[in-house]
């Protein structure tokens, strides 16, 4: 049994003392897809939040290919990193948000070649040619040139998985990528997701598309109330949940085809 | 009586009898402005017209456009300083940046030029030497203090003030999630602030630095007290030996038109370079409320 890529124990974290996630204990392998449901205001945001630290957890521990995440040990002391320090970590997570956050002041070309040129040295030819092959693989590459505005919801989303693509994540966190979008863009977004788990990208992903969770996941983790619920296999969960609170979020949700 | 069909006829445009009587007195006044202008003996435009490139004049126009480049530039830079410091989380550093802005924006440049220029009188000589330790350098206070480093200091000083705020501004409009998305590419805290954060902050921020830069041009006239020869004490010089108090005036003042015509120009631009990819603006309904051609044809109906 190899290590996992992704190792998450015992983690918590409280807003003042409003404790939102109670103890979560969960591992990614590498190449799978994990998808992570639950009702609203169940600490799935807060979760990923705390994984690349954008939040300081209050308790329990990371690690990413065996490193502890955050932290650092120096002789048996333990130390916290510096934002600066963070980078070189959350370089290996890349991050998707549900309101893309792309620069607008940058084209779609440019949000994509920023970082590997000023934070990796990259030099800007082969950084542009790296980003004109992203942007053809989520199907855009007659739009490098233009400005975030001047594209749909759904194109600025597939510009912020090829901008988060283009620093090599082992990883890639996903935090409700569609919801901010019209039903009509939905597909595109999901299907470029679909390419990636294809070929073999590492993903963790808060969604609440169960059709896609149940297709292309290879696990499914049910949180509510700041802790894991039920995970394991997505259909064995949806056809036949063992918990009752699983039971009643899925009658909520699935749609009646499943 | 028969109506014409509706599609045939154009409506007639709306009266605007009241803009329309406006509109012809304010032209008769600038008329009768321009006149005076022209005819006005006193004015002596020979005079303006020989002293307007005079070497004394030019030379004073330089160090006009020189203290105005000097006190923007540092003024701007102190205050992306001032503004960092406001926005951190350190106490200290909070509290030394509000009482930065506190003392220059409460106290008038004049004053502060002139207490600058008097600083030896407070401090006989200035030293960098350890805390409550030795002294390492020593220079006299009259040394260093001339008349263009006094004025330097005074204007860039009480523009860093007002720059900090505005700059402070600016940053706080850009989002969250700008610096989010940077972090989770793994910039670094500077290479997020200069490549994400200021740049966007900096498009919201032009138009005020626009208004500053004229303000600070301006502001520029202050410096004759100290007997720098700027635009307008250049001016007074020549006006004190041969008593052409207005033609002289005449040429200060169509200098600093000319300049700030040209910053306004240069502001427009900037702004229409820095402006790629922001929103298209939605204010072409709330123009209407404004609208005062009081002779305009009415377009819409003609096509
Ligand atoms: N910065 C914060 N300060 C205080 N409370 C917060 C903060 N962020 C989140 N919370 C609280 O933590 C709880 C979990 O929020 P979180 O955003 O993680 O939920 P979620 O599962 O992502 O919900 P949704 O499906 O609506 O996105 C909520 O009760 C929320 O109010
Ligand atoms: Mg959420």
């Amino acid at each position: 049994m190899t290590m996992p890529l992704l190792k998450v124990e015992r983690l918590r974290k409280s807003f003042g003392d409003h404790e939102v996630l109670s103890g979560i204990d969960l591992s990614v392998n590498e190449g799978d897809v994990t998808c992570i449901v639950g009702p609203s205001g169940s600490g799935k945001s807060t979760l990923l939040r705390c994984l690349n630290h954008l939040e300081k957890p209050t308790g329990g521990a990371i690690f990413l290919q065996g490193e502890p995440v955050g932290v650092r040990w120096r002789g048996d002391r333990l130390y916290e990193m510096s934002f600066n320090e963070m980078a070189r970590q959350r370089q290996k997570m890349g991050m998707v948000f549900q309101g893309f956050h792309l620069f607008p002041h940058k084209t779609a070309l440019q949000n994509i070649t920023e970082a590997p040129i000023i934070v990796k040295g990259t030099p800007r030819h082969q950084a542009e040619a790296e980003g004109m092959a992203l942007l053809e693989k989520v199907g855009m590459p007659d739009r490098a040139h233009y400005y975030p505005r001047q594209l749909s919801g759904g194109q600025q989303q597939r510009v912020a998985i090829a901008r988060s693509l283009a620093m090599k994540p082992a990883l890639l966190l996903f935090d409700e990528p569609t919801s901010a979008l019209d039903p009509e863009l939905v597909g595109e977004v999901l299907a470029a997701m679909r390419q990636l788990a294809e070929e073999g990208m590492t993903m963790l992903v808060v969604t609440h598309e169960m059709l896609f969770a149940r297709d292309v996941a290879d696990h499914l983790i049910f949180m509510e109330g700041g802790v894991i619920v039920e995970q394991g296999n997505p259909r064995e969960i949806m056809t036949s949940p063992r918990h009752e609170r699983t039971r009643e979020f899925l009658a909520r949700v699935l749609p009646q085809a499943v | 009586m028969s109506r014409p069909d509706i599609h045939d006829v154009t409506p007639v445009p709306v009266r605007r009898y009241g803009q329309q009587f406006g509109a012809v007195v304010l032209i008769v006044f600038a008329l009768l402005f321009a006149q005076n202008l022209a005819t006005n003996q006193n004015i002596q435009w020979p005079v303006v017209a020989q002293y307007m490139f005079a070497p004394s004049i030019l030379s004073g126009l330089g160090m006009t456009i020189l203290l105005t480049v000097l006190a923007m530039v540092i003024g701007l830079s102190i205050g992306v300083v001032l503004a960092i410091m406001r926005l951190s989380d350190s106490r200290v550093f909070q509290g030394a940046a509000w009482a930065w802005i506190w003392f220059f924006r409460g106290v008038p440049p004049l004053v502060q030029l002139i207490f600058w220029y008097n600083l030896a009188l407070l401090y006989p000589d200035l030293s960098i030497g350890i805390p409550f330790g030795p002294k390492l350098f020593i220079w006299d206070t009259n040394a260093v203090i001339t008349p263009f480093s006094a004025a330097i200091l005074g204007l860039a000083f009480t523009e860093a003030a007002y720059a900090a705020e505005m700059i402070r501004a600016g940053i706080q409009a850009v989002s969250g999630g700008q610096v989010e998305a940077s972090a989770t590419l793994g910039m670094s805290r500077s290479q997020t602030l200069r490549r994400i954060v200021l740049p966007q902050a900096l498009r919201i921020v032009i138009p005020p630095i626009g208004n500053d830069t004229i303000s600070m041009l301006k502001f520029t006239s202050l410096v004759s007290v100290l007997a720098l020869p700027d635009l307008l004490f250049s001016a007074q010089m020549v006006y004190a030996r041969t008593y052409q108090t207005i033609p002289l005036l005449m040429v200060a003042t169509i200098w600093y038109l000319v300049l700030t015509t040209v910053l306004t120009f240069a502001e427009h631009a900037i702004e229409h370079r820095l402006s790629e990819g922001s929103p298209p603006s939605k204010r072409s309904f709330q123009k209407r409320l404004f609208d005062m051609r009081p002779f305009r044809r009415q377009k819409e109906f003609s096509a």
